[in-house]
């Protein structure tokens, strides 16, 4: 039987003119954890979107478990890079609110999430209003509440960016303890060294595309270079496509109302000093 | 209990509890609901009451120029009136010319300047004042009744004379009777006339209003805050989520209507107490149909204040687009007020927002005219279900989820 959880294939998305994935195929398994790296506007965000079913593809499918993925939202956990926590409830509230709509048992779902959270040091703020959350504690909220309903896949975006080291280095741990059960995580970043400490696998995404998907090893050998920074700059060398929100286009009256109200920034010249 | 129930209520409850945890909100959607019509039909008239009392109860300094007149004296005397008596002042072209009055008048050295001159068989007179000040205005009206009363003594006297009865010579045609037993309308009737003028326009703006902040809120507040995406991720539809959110905005902007309901009822209670005004009769049916129609009203209003929240990208924007929209929802109401009812055509029971809140002063008039209430039943339930349409497509754009950055 084969163990196949999501299966990417011929997926590309385009926005209007842009397009942000073209031609992606990918499949994970169950009992990884694949890091998607990449620079910024990659694609690596619109392929995590497209995975948790937010957006459908313009092409090519995307199967959880043979489904399409959007029929099989319940199996699913999210962290997206907004960590998406509401103030005025309580770490326990924002966490009870997913996981009721999951149609999970709030004594089921405090189960999973008190085991989780000792693992995380977070169990002493769950009673607590997330609205003097720190970063830290807010992505570990997040993290708690992707895993209450005890999801076969946890997509994360980005989990560690603007983490202090000590909150980075614990969802790195809990990442690492889900993997030790068995479970399946797709980790996004832009840090190489990161996907290296915490992925089986690393699948590069750069213009829209996979350039290269293996464990480090595999792309250490596929582009014989010795580090994984160099691997990943040799197989990046082409420039960047801009980013999809530089590609927005405002219309006639909208640009022109913008310039009529814009300040005018001084002109650079040639030679002259700093003052 | 089925899932698409359990996102819907789920949804709803969580908003509702994130709004009114907001001291700011419970301020806004109970308290001041609560307090407004007791405030305008109670405070108001008490507060206005004993200000005229206080004014009734002031001595005022007036100076009388010219001519006296001992039965004028002893009137202004029983006004609470001080005088001080003068000359009139030489080179004025008539008795209204301020001349150098001017200056003791604005500086309030007296509070008006009484003027009379008797030419033989006819008296002249004035009185300066300035009207920005209202002891100066209290001042005026008090001379002005005391001259008006001087005035009919003088009639009366002069007709007396002439052997003529001055109440068949100045009242020939007269009422007969008590005006107030003339009216056909019961008190109940005549309250429900006096409500129906403004009780579909309170209802109507109320909602409307306090239905932006939670629309806000929910939808382009989310898109900011981040927790959009979240949401979008988790197993339900677009639509169910629109649903849990009308449902929750629909019973914040409920309450709040209720409240203000109660409060004017409260009002009501009050004044009926007291003779002012009866306890409107409805029956049973037109309080059902008023119910429906602000149960339809609320339906369109909150879902297109929730689409047009949802297409702002920020909760600037979104203040930008349903601030001025309040203005397509008061200029109807206020429209409204000036409809005659009685032989209005049925199609005015169809124009947008019109309808409804000329079917809300139908009913409380306790007037169920079956024709009217087929038009503006269904048209108002195509015109909800265009606005449910609108903020579904609303919710399901995609870009709603790529613009989140």
């Amino acid at each position: 039987m084969s163990d196949t959880l999501l299966s990417l294939s011929e997926v590309a998305k385009s926005f209007k003119d842009v397009h942000a994935l073209t031609k992606v195929d990918l499949e994970i398994k169950s009992g990884q954890v694949v890091g998607l790296v990449g620079g910024n506007g990659a694609g690596k965000t619109t392929l995590l979107r497209l995975m948790a079913g937010v957006m459908e593809p313009s092409n090519g499918s995307i199967l959880f478990r043979g489904e399409p993925v959007s029929s099989m939202r319940e199996r699913l956990g999210v962290v997206p890079e907004s960590t998406g926590l509401y103030s005025r409830l309580t770490a326990w509230e924002n966490i009870r609110y997913h996981s009721r709509i999951y149609g999970i048992e709030d004594k089921i779902a405090w189960a999973r999430v008190v085991h989780f959270a000792k693992m995380l040091d977070l169990i002493d703020a769950l009673p607590r209003h997330t609205k003097g959350f720190s970063r830290g504690m807010r992505q570990k909220t997040a993290l708690l509440r992707a895993l209450a309903h005890g999801p076969d896949i946890l997509l994360l975006d980005e989990p560690t960016a603007g983490l202090d080291v000590t909150s980075a280095r614990t969802v790195r741990k809990l990442v690492g303890q889900l993997r030790n059960e068995g479970g399946t995580v797709i980790y996004s970043t832009h840090h190489l060294a990161e996907a290296q400490q915490v992925c089986d696998r690393i699948v590069i995404v750069h213009n829209g595309s996979i350039r290269a998907d293996g464990t480090p090893d595999e792309l250490l050998a596929m582009t014989n270079k010795e580090t994984l920074e160099e691997a990943y700059v040799s197989l990046t060398a082409d420039k960047a496509k801009p980013r999809i929100e530089d590609n927005y286009k405002e219309g006639k009256l909208a640009k022109w109302w913008r310039l009529f109200l814009t300040g005018r920034t001084p002109k650079i010249q040639e030679g002259s000093e700093d003052e | 209990m089925s899932n698409s129930w359990r996102f819907i209520r789920t949804i709803a409850k969580k908003e509702v509890i994130e709004f009114i945890r907001d001291w700011r909100t419970l301020l806004a959607l109970v308290v001041i609901p609560l307090l407004i019509f007791p405030a305008l039909f109670i405070a108001l008239p008490l507060l206005l009451q004993s200000e005229a009392a206080e004014l009734d109860a002031l001595e005022l300094d007036i100076v009388w120029q010219g001519d006296y007149n001992d039965e004028l004296s002893s009137t202004f005397n029983e006004s609470n009136i001080h005088i001080e008596f003068e000359n009139i002042p030489a080179g004025l072209h008539n008795l209204s010319d301020i001349g150098d009055d001017m200056e003791r008048i604005r500086d309030q050295e007296a509070q008006a300047v009484f003027r009379l001159i008797n030419n033989s068989s006819e008296w002249k007179f004035s009185v300066l004042y300035i009207s920005t000040s209202e002891a100066s205005n209290e001042a005026r009206n008090r001379i002005l009744d005391a001259v008006s009363d001087w005035e009919s003594n003088v009639i009366n006297g002069t007709l007396i004379e002439a052997g003529l009865d001055p109440e068949k010579t100045l009242d020939p045609v007269q009422w007969d009777g008590d005006q107030k037993y003339a009216d056909a309308a019961t008190k109940g009737e005549q309250a429900g006339l006096a409500l129906s003028l403004f009780i579909p326009m309170v209802i109507a703006i109320w909602t409307a209003s306090s239905a932006i902040q939670p629309s806000i809120d929910m939808t382009a507040g989310e898109r900011e805050r981040g927790t959009l995406e979240a949401l979008l991720c988790l197993p339900c539809s677009r639509l169910q989520l629109l649903a849990g959110k009308w449902l929750a905005v629909a019973s914040i902007t409920s309450a709040g209507v209720a409240l203000q309901i109660g409060g004017l009822l409260f009002a009501i209670t009050y004044l009926a107490s007291s003779s002012i005004i009866g306890v409107p009769s409805i029956s049973m049916s037109s309080l059902l149909l008023l119910l429906g129609a602000v149960v339809i009203f609320a339906i369109m209003v909150v879902a297109f204040e929730l689409a047009l929240a949802m297409k702002a990208h920020s909760v600037k924007e979104a203040g930008s687009l349903l601030g001025p929209a309040i203005l397509f929802i008061i200029f109807p109401a206020l429209f409204t007020q000036v409809i005659n009812l009685d032989s209005i055509e049925s199609w005015w029971f169809a124009v947008p927002l019109v309808n409804i809140l000329l079917a809300m002063r139908e009913l409380l008039l306790d007037r169920i005219i079956v024709e009217h209430v087929i038009v503006w039943v269904v048209s108002s339930i195509i015109y909800a279900a265009f606005a449910a349409w609108f903020a579904a497509r609303q919710f399901r754009r995609e870009d709603l989820v790529a613009s989140i950055s």
